[in-house]
């Protein structure tokens, strides 16, 4: 495995289900799926690294994994110098708000609060100041072009500047990984094309992993895994699958 | 300690938030429970101080009754033959010295006669004597006695000779009956024509104690010992004291032998009632109004915390930890249960007023009170209701794994 870089999986096999079913675990048995098998990944810092497959080739369980959000049934996973499979529920959180930034294809973004809000939500658990939270919420939101739209709810924001708030949300804890699945899913075609202009950018210092089923956006990468029934079935430039 | 209350922080904007957005109808349900369970907690209790309160002489402020053993406040009120305290001014005057007792006053209950006017033609009235405070003017058997004058001038360091004043303040029924208004003369049948009353005040309202719609007149103590041959022994049915200071009541149990020391406690006056009906009505209502609250929260929290599962499985991948996102769920469970509770202490003085309404239109007298402790009460009720809910949603909160939720 990469000991530099950002984030990196070895062997990494995810399965779920088995056991028995029923509450007392008597019933019967349930079969085992495996979402991904011996997956080995790296990104380093300055990389944006796109993930690509089919739906259940095993994409958002790879970067689950790689975000600390999941530990794989066998193999390990580094992220920013930690291995994550032997830490508890509460470690891995700490490294998830410390480490990773996460983009989600439908934003998720907490529809009661504001753009500024939301871009602060980290901040919170960190127990940052309030004025803190807000000076640099409002700082990263300015630099992503929303500098007007600061107060404003998700609910009366585009699609497009939605997914720039989640990315702003991402980037507020300088995270050494931010990992985006399906970051341009939910936008046109313009509004993708800026997303990932951001992204690129975000990548100076950090990993930037990327999953995507687009070709355009899986372009605009540096190197591409491909993924197929949970197996990596290639890792290189786009121009060199194609 | 920061950490812990920005998050408290955030969950409360961010529940402010649902309250005003598209979570608002739900979030909403659960305060409108809460406030339904606080609302009906409110009412009954409001009607069982106003029962308590209806089993005793003194509607305000009063914290001890000494009366005889075996005597009861009910039938103090209504049988006025039963054991009596003696000596009774002197004690109150020693009473009065303590500088932890707020006033205290004998109190002498007489069903009387009364000349009408019309000959051979009587009607009875209660008439309750009493000390008047100098410097507190209390409501005495549902009665002001502000309009009397201060002290008992006729008692006269035990000569019965002092002036006579013959102040009376009648309530609405006694008025009523004897067909009086402030300036009428007022004279027990068989006194003597020096020893009348007049009458200085008509209550504005009937008393809202057990006497309810009885024809009740309060006039000074020395002066209906007088009037009915009670003087001899300077007897009194009760002696009434108010007081902040919980260690009066040691001293008071000294007082007499063979007497009680009555209490109100807290909200209910429960000891002071003969009855424990108001008690076990307020009880009930706090137990069911805490279950079903409890178990509608739940329920509702359960469905709200389902239903924002990927809000909360956002946070976790944000980095939240479990301990944070149990302090989020129970924070935004207990704020809408104190908000349901302001508004369910609302609506309960709102059915407190209501209950009175219809009990005043039925001819009867207002069977309900309002005390300030009422608020408290309710609030407290909404917050118990949330601590016990809490654990359900938060719960609920725990079971998904992050990653499941949003799709791994």
């Amino acid at each position: 495995m990469d000991a530099t870089a950002a984030v990196a999986c070895e062997g990494v096999t995810r399965e779920y289900g088995g056991g028995r079913a029923g509450p007392l675990g008597r019933g019967p048995s349930r079969p085992t799926v495996t979402a991904l098998a011996d997956v080995s990944f790296a990104a380093a810092r300055g990389e944006v690294v796109g993930v690509a497959g089919p739906s259940g080739s095993g994409k958002s369980t790879l970067l689950h994994l790689l975000a600390a959000l999941d530990t794989p049934t066998a193999g390990r996973v580094v992220l920013d110098g930690t291995e994550t499979t032997a830490l508890s529920s509460r470690e891995r959180a700490r490294l998830r708000l410390d480490a990773v930034g996460v983009v989600f294809q439908r934003f998720h973004l907490l529809s009661a609060l504001s753009a500024r809000a939301n871009v602060a939500v980290p901040l919170v658990e960190r127990g940052v100041p309030r004025p803190e939270r807000r000076e640099r919420a409002e700082s990263l939101l300015a630099d992503l072009g929303l500098g007007d739209r600061t107060a404003h709810v998700p609910g009366t924001l585009s699609g497009g500047e939605r997914q720039r708030v989640a990315i702003a949300r991402a980037l507020v804890t300088d995270p050494a990984v931010v990992v985006a699945d399906e970051p341009t899913g939910e936008l046109d075609t313009a509004t993708g094309e800026r997303v990932l202009d951001l992204l690129a950018e975000t990548a100076a210092d950090r990993a930037v992993v990327l999953a995507s089923h687009d070709e355009q956006a899986l372009a605009r990468t540096d190197r591409v895994v491909r993924l197929r029934d949970g197996r990596r079935v290639s890792d290189g430039t786009v121009d060199d699958d194609g | 300690m920061g950490e812990r209350l920005a998050l408290v922080a955030f969950a409360l904007r961010r529940t402010w938030g649902g309250l005003r957005g598209p979570r608002a109808r739900r979030l909403a349900l659960a305060v409108g429970g809460v406030a339904v369970a606080v609302a009906l907690v409110t009412t009954v209790t409001g009607v069982a101080v106003g029962l308590a309160a209806g089993s005793t002489v003194q509607a305000d402020g009063v914290d001890y009754w000494v009366v005889p053993a075996g005597g009861d406040l009910t039938t103090v009120a209504v049988a006025t033959e039963g054991p009596r305290l003696g000596d009774t001014h002197g004690l109150t005057a020693r009473l009065r010295t303590d500088p932890r007792v707020d006033y205290a006053t004998p109190v002498l209950l007489q069903v009387a006669p009364v000349e009408t006017g019309t000959p051979d033609e009587r009607t009875y009235v209660l008439f309750v004597g009493a000390v008047v405070p100098e410097d507190a003017t209390p409501r005495v058997a549902g009665l002001p006695t502000a309009p009397l004058a201060p002290g008992d001038p006729h008692y006269a360091d035990g000569g019965y000779d002092g002036p006579w004043t013959g102040g009376l303040v009648a309530s609405p029924a006694a008025a009523d009956l004897l067909g009086v208004e402030p300036g009428d003369r007022v004279r027990p049948a068989g006194a003597s024509p020096d020893r009348s009353f007049r009458v200085t005040a008509v209550a504005g309202e009937a008393p809202a104690t057990a006497v309810g719609s009885t024809p009740v007149a309060l006039v000074h103590l020395s002066e209906l010992q007088s009037a009915t041959g009670a003087a001899d022994g300077d007897t009194a049915d009760q002696l009434l004291v108010a007081t902040n200071d919980p260690s009066v009541r040691a001293d008071l149990t000294g007082l007499y032998p063979r007497t009680e020391v009555v209490t109100r406690q807290g909200l209910s006056g429960a000891e002071a009632s003969t009855t424990s009906l108001p008690v076990a009505m307020g009880l009930a209502a706090f137990v069911v109004a805490v279950v079903v609250g409890a178990l509608f929260t739940a329920t509702t929290m359960g469905l709200e915390v389902t239903r924002e599962r990927r809000a909360l499985a956002t946070l976790s991948a944000l980095g939240f930890r479990e301990r944070s996102l149990v302090v989020v769920v129970a924070t935004e469970t207990l704020a809408l249960c104190l908000l349901g509770g302001v508004a369910g202490v609302a609506a309960g003085l709102v059915g407190v007023a209501a209950t009175n309404a219809v009990a005043t239109s039925l001819g009867l007298p207002a069977v309900a009170a309002v005390r300030p402790a009422l608020v408290p009460l309710g609030v407290g009720t909404a917050a118990l209701i949330g601590l016990v809910a809490v654990p359900y949603p938060v719960w609920l909160s725990r079971r998904p794994s992050t990653s499941g939720v949003l799709g791994g």
